[in-house]
């Protein structure tokens, strides 16, 4: 099983901590401030107060023998270069590091970091892109040229089967996923629904008001599609 | 004995169970000019334009829920949910 230290406790060093404890995986966290240290107990594996600058104190507690180091200090740029460069010369084999500007990202490199992560500019491109159209969910990068949207169907072309709307002759997009909310009774009376995934939908599915699509194609395609 | 407003809940109960979530939306708009203070009305209006992916108008509807009944748990957890995203 794959092991993950994450040095920094702030909002993201957090956050990813406790995703890949859900997804069962051994994490040892590191902070050291001793508050951020006792949220995170009993949530992951191991949770220590430490200051992750200290080499000595780093190998004593065994952390070149993890799989991958996510390092996500807010505070200090020097800091996540200090700690990533030591932790590369430790043989960790893959170095996470969170940047806070292109400069710092470009010295992470210098210094032996596998992934470069910006959460917060990719966050915020997501969110300007959400609210830039307000029907587009989501937009993953698959490269610089194609990408995956998820889309609200547009209304010119709700009520047809993907047979009739021929979405990839026309278009060159391909529908790898529709989004349905499926009504049903509640035992009080009331309605709700919840949410189900026709994953690649055959020719005959037919498109219902509120559906959401999930479109893979050329990004130039897609732009295309999003205005219809 | 019911009334047209209770008649028109019950048929936007039915549109939405068919997926026909405009049409839901236009008995719940009929309903709301009888009575404005049904928390029900606004938790199907609020279930409709989820449905439809209108957001803005399904927290509007639930908020509106919410207040005739602050203890709405469905129109809570649905609002909770269209917040969080």
């Amino acid at each position: 099983m794959k092991q993950f230290v994450v040095i920094g406790l702030g909002r993201f060093g957090s956050s990813i901590a406790r995703a890949l404890s859900e997804k069962k995986f051994e994490v040892l966290a590191i902070d050291e401030d001793e508050d951020r240290v006792k949220e995170m107990e009993g949530v992951v594996s191991q949770a220590v107060v430490m200051d992750a600058t200290d080499e000595k104190a780093l190998k004593e507690l065994g952390v070149a023998d993890f799989d991958t180091a996510i390092v996500s200090m807010g505070e200090t740029i020097e800091d996540s270069i200090m700690i990533t460069l030591t932790l590369k010369e430790m043989g960790i084999k893959q170095v996470i590091v969170k940047a806070k500007s292109d400069l710092h990202s470009r010295i992470l490199k210098k210094v032996g970091a596998d992934r470069i992560t910006f959460p917060e500019r990719e966050m915020a491109e997501k969110l300007a892109e959400s609210l830039a159209s307000p029907k587009i969910f989501d937009f993953i990068e698959l490269s610089k040229t194609h990408g995956i949207i998820e889309m609200v169907v547009p209304k010119k072309i709700v009520d047809n089967t993907l047979r009739d709307l021929q979405l990839r002759a026309k278009y060159k997009v391909s529908v790898i996923a529709i989004k349905r909310k499926v009504p049903y009774s509640k035992s009080d009376g009331s309605t709700d629904f919840k949410e189900e995934i026709i994953i690649a939908p055959g020719p005959d599915d037919e498109l219902i008001s509120g559906d959401v699509l999930v479109l893979l194609g050329k990004n130039t395609d897609l732009e295309k599609i999003k205005r219809l | 004995m019911k009334s047209d407003f209770d008649d028109l809940i019950e048929l936007s109960d039915f549109y939405l169970l068919s997926q026909k979530f405009e049409q839901a939306i236009k008995s719940l708009k009929k309903a709301e000019k009888m009575q404005k203070n049904n928390p029900r009305l606004y938790y199907n209006l609020g279930i409709a334009y989820e449905a439809l992916n209108e957001k803005d108008k399904a927290r509007d509807s639930f908020r509106l829920a919410l207040k005739l009944k602050p203890d709405f748990r469905s129109a809570q957890e649905h609002l909770d949910r269209l917040i969080e995203e």
